[in-house]
């Protein structure tokens, strides 16, 4: 069996003090480890080695965790195509695992690995030493069978960092866990998310919406009649920032530069060519086309998706928060096309548009699905707790 | 037919901050190749930008210098184009958000009749690599210096109101001194802190019609910038009248052929912005504060020049281009030195002895203390004209006083009436020529007689008692 690993740490556990210590955890090769390997996946960057810990790497050395290697990872991590993401915490080989989010892609590895996967809120986690594609929509997601992990994992990393100046000037939550009373807390679930479900996931959605009840939350449905928008915003926002931001993995200084070329232009036009991969390729392409043929139509992708972080803040007014679906209509668990891709993260693409954190906890029986829940921005303490919460009702039954 | 030229300027100046505009390093492009660099500005994955606040700050008096208004809000954005001095594909500009717009310059046109050039907005960009052409043996290679890469620069983008060469010089010009007055750049075309590209097209004169602009580059001093303009009106005249069509193109000027040439153009896109560098946002407080940092500008400073100290406009311009010499100039003035004199002496003499000696006015031994303790004497009579000269001459040479130089050296003017009666009779009796000359109302023999009293005296008599004497003497006789 080939490894998940595409790099393991030669070093073994040092019993280090700090709160981590103790900790096991495995990273993927698109967040820099100075000295690892960082090919994000692809040859455009193949031998590229990091010349500086990413700040949540130098966070987690720092509280005493160990890094234990990473895992593959799709091509700049856009989708989960050839992805190994989830496994390594699921055969627990790690207690936790780092995976980047920018369309849900930690989240849904979680799902599939059958463990807790968390997106924190934007902004909330340094961008520094991340090599991804989305810049305004990705963030460091973290996969563990255990919400204390991540709550231990969010506490030593979150937080302003000198490095990155995108970083809003915000409190930082305060990540100690908090009570949750189920009869005080609302829960929304818009019917708009499970439009595209198959009569099969929508009766395990059923299910696992039944559990909240059960539990003695206010569950309602919710409308959020603009939902098909958040996808339609990704592809056109989220494509443009990568087409451009792309630029910056040239495979000339690194990678593999192609031979033969007559001159510059032709070297850069053939490394870039033969570097990257099909679905990355298709990802760039439509980025460029809306950059250079429709402008128009990003400019106006723009403002909508200001008005859904708007709308959406709103909505999260009304209830504490949302429970949906994790997995889109997708047929193909891995899909290698952009169309595909697109309808496997329909479910959890929202919140890489708007910001806000979501976490995905596994389903508590066999016919239930994974659900997804979503707070508005700067929850994250609060939602981890409800997660939480939700797992020891869980424990408490067994 | 009669054409006119509709010109506009773009003039990139980069900022003499000690640091790049979006990382630490040292904002110093000369150096060794690519030993001023870092992940950031080799933009190396998962390295992010960090806006310099050293860079905002400059850009930002550099716009209130030109009377431009600063933009509340401004942003970046990822201008796409793929060339090997930007191996990230895209530059940070500020293509639709500008950090300011508006501001212009007066200049004098041909005629001497004061011209308002108008500038339409001034943005900040990150600078390029830098390509270096080489032959390795017989292959041709080229190498690419990251020193430049991210250096601060603003872009001044004026709007189409240049008619002539004369136009875009004088404004070059006064762009140079008023950035040098606010000290944001050394703004030299020669050492390229200051790349000026000229947008020109013609048209009938007389009409306003707009037509197809051809743009201009690689002119290295302001004086190319004029003979580039002026070679480019006249191609697209010649052009236009034999019936061909202008296309939009850029052409480069050969600087040794004083002709431009057509140069491949670059794939330029759409720019979007940059998700990683914050927007900008000024508070009215932060701009009240660049404000007072704001030195007296130029023109305001020439026009207080002549209210405040009697100048004539021309005087009080030519003290006012460089701030260095406009405050030695006060320097002197504070100091008890008439005004006037203090012009004369500064034009006249102190400044053409530190350009001959390759000195900066700032930095040279000659002081305003030791100048107006020179010019002092001067107007004291203690010493004459002449003297005060050698004495300038000491005082880039020792350290001493202007007065210990003068005592030492036996400067001391002669003013002794006694003394000079002796010499004056001496004269008036070995020139009888130039007495019966002046007797007979030639006015210039009185001066060849005073030089002659003053050869005998070694330079050092009082010229004014000797005219005094003189005239009283040869008055007597007749
Ligand atoms: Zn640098």
């Amino acid at each position: 069996m080939d490894s998940i690993f595409f790099y393991r740490n030669p070093d073994s556990a040092a019993s280090g003090d700090g709160a981590l210590a103790g900790l096991n955890i495995a990273i993927q090769p698109n967040i820099s480890k100075a000295g690892w390997p960082v090919d994000a996946g692809s040859r455009a960057l193949a031998n590229f080695t990091a010349l500086e810990d990413a700040t949540v790497v130098d966070r987690l050395s720092r509280s005493g965790a160990f890094l234990c290697g990473s895992t593959k990872t799709s091509e700049f991590g856009f989708g989960l195509a050839e992805s190994r993401a989830g496994e390594a915490v699921k055969q627990k080989i790690a207690d936790t695992e780092l995976v980047l989010d920018m369309t849900g892609e930690a989240r849904l590895a979680a799902a599939a690995a059958g463990v807790c996967g968390f997106k924190p809120s934007y902004g909330l986690v340094s961008h520094f030493g991340l090599i991804g594609l989305i810049p305004s929509m990705e963030t460091c997601g973290v996969l563990s069978s255990s919400i204390q992990n991540i709550r231990g994992i969010l506490k030593a990393v979150a937080g302003p960092d000198e490095k990155d100046f995108s970083l809003p000037d915000e409190s930082v939550p305060d990540f100690t866990a908090q009570l949750i009373n189920p009869t005080k807390t609302a829960i929304g679930v818009p019917a708009e998310a499970q439009s595209d479900l198959t009569d099969e996931q929508r009766e395990r959605f059923r299910l696992s919406i039944e559990e909240l009840s059960q539990a003695g939350f206010a569950v309602r449905e919710v409308s959020f009649p603009e939902w098909p928008l958040f996808l339609a915003v990704h592809k056109i926002v989220g494509s443009v920032e990568a087409s451009s931001a792309a630029g910056r993995y040239d495979s000339v200084r690194y990678g593999e530069r192609a031979p033969g070329a007559k001159n510059w232009n032709e070297m850069y036009l053939a490394s870039r060519g033969a570097s990257f991969g099909t679905l990355l390729k298709s990802f760039l392409f439509q980025g460029a086309f809306f950059q250079f043929q429709r402008y128009t139509a990003y400019e106006d992708a723009c403002r909508i998706r200001a008005r859904l972080v708007a709308d959406m803040k709103n909505l999260t007014g009304e209830v504490d928060f949302l429970a949906l679906p994790v997995s889109g209509g997708a047929s193909d668990p891995n899909p290698a096309t952009l169309d595909e891709t697109y309808r496997q993260f329909a479910c959890t693409a929202f919140a890489n548009v708007t910001g806000q954190p979501a976490l995905v906890l596994p389903p508590a029986s066999k016919g239930q699905a994974p659900l997804q829940l979503a707070g508005p921005r700067l929850s994250d303490a609060g939602l981890l707790s409800l997660g939480e919460h939700l797992l020891k009702l869980r424990e408490g039954g067994k | 037919m009669e054409f006119e030229a509709v010109i506009g300027l773009e003039i990139h100046v980069e900022l003499n901050c000690a640091t790049k505009m979006f990382c630490d390093c040292p904002n110093n492009p000369g150096d060794d190749p690519n030993t001023n660099i870092c992940p950031t500005c080799l933009w190396l994955p998962g390295a992010i930008p960090r806006f310099s606040a050293e860079a905002l700050e400059k850009a930002s008096l550099l716009c209130l210098g030109l009377g431009a208004e600063l933009q509340p809000k401004s942003a970046f954005d990822q201008k796409v184009y793929y060339y090997p001095d930007l191996p990230k594909g895209y530059q940070l500009s500020q293509a639709h958000l500008p950090l300011a717009r508006g501001g212009g310059i007066d200049i004098s046109d041909e005629d001497g009749k004061t011209k308002r050039l108008r500038i339409h907005h001034i943005h900040m960009e990150e600078d390029v690599a830098k390509l270096v052409h080489e032959m390795e043996g017989r292959l041709p290679i080229s190498l690419v210096d990251f020193n430049r890469a991210g250096s601060p620069l603003v872009e001044i983008v004026t709007e189409p109101d240049f008619r002539t060469p004369h136009h875009a010089m004088e404004f070059l010009k006064a762009l140079r001194t008023q950035v040098r007055y606010v000290g944001s750049s050394e703004c030299s075309m020669e050492n390229g802190t200051m790349r000026v590209d000229a947008n020109i097209s013609v048209r009938p004169k007389g009409t306003r019609q707009m037509n197809t602009k051809v743009e201009v580059k690689n002119m290295n001093s302001i004086r190319h910038v004029g003979d580039a303009i002026a070679y480019e009106i006249s191609r697209q005249s010649q052009a236009v009248q034999a019936g061909e069509a202008v296309v939009l193109h850029t052409r480069l000027w050969d600087p040794e052929k004083k002709v431009t040439l057509p140069m491949r153009g670059k794939f330029e896109g759409p720019c979007v912005p940059d998700p990683m560098v914050p927007v900008i946002e000024l508070t009215p407080e932060w701009i009240e504060k660049m404000r007072v940092r704001l030195p007296e500008m130029p023109a305001a400073r020439a026009g207080r020049f002549v209210k405040q100290h009697g100048l004539t406009g021309e005087e009080a311009a030519f003290l006012s281009e460089d701030p260095e010499v406009a405050v030695y100039f006060e320097a002197l003035v504070v100091r008890g030195i008439a005004p006037r004199t203090a012009m004369h002496w500064l034009a006249t003499q102190l400044l053409p002895a530190v350009k001959e000696r390759k000195m900066e006015l700032a930095s040279q031994p000659v002081t305003p203390e030791r100048f107006a303790a020179l010019l002092k004497m001067l107007a004291g009579d203690e010493i004459n004209a002449n003297a005060a000269r050698e004495v300038l001459t000491h005082l880039f040479e020792s350290g001493e006083s202007p007065e210990e130089i003068v005592k030492a050296r036996g400067f001391k003017q002669v003013s002794d009436a006694g003394a000079l009666e002796a010499m004056i009779d001496q004269a008036l009796a070995t020139q009888a020529a130039a007495v019966a000359d002046f007797r007979a109302g030639q006015g210039k023999a009185l001066g060849f007689l005073i030089g002659q009293v003053m050869q005998a005296s070694g330079g050092k008599a009082n010229p004014k008692i000797i005219r005094e004497l003189l005239a009283k003497k040869l008055n007597a006789v007749s």
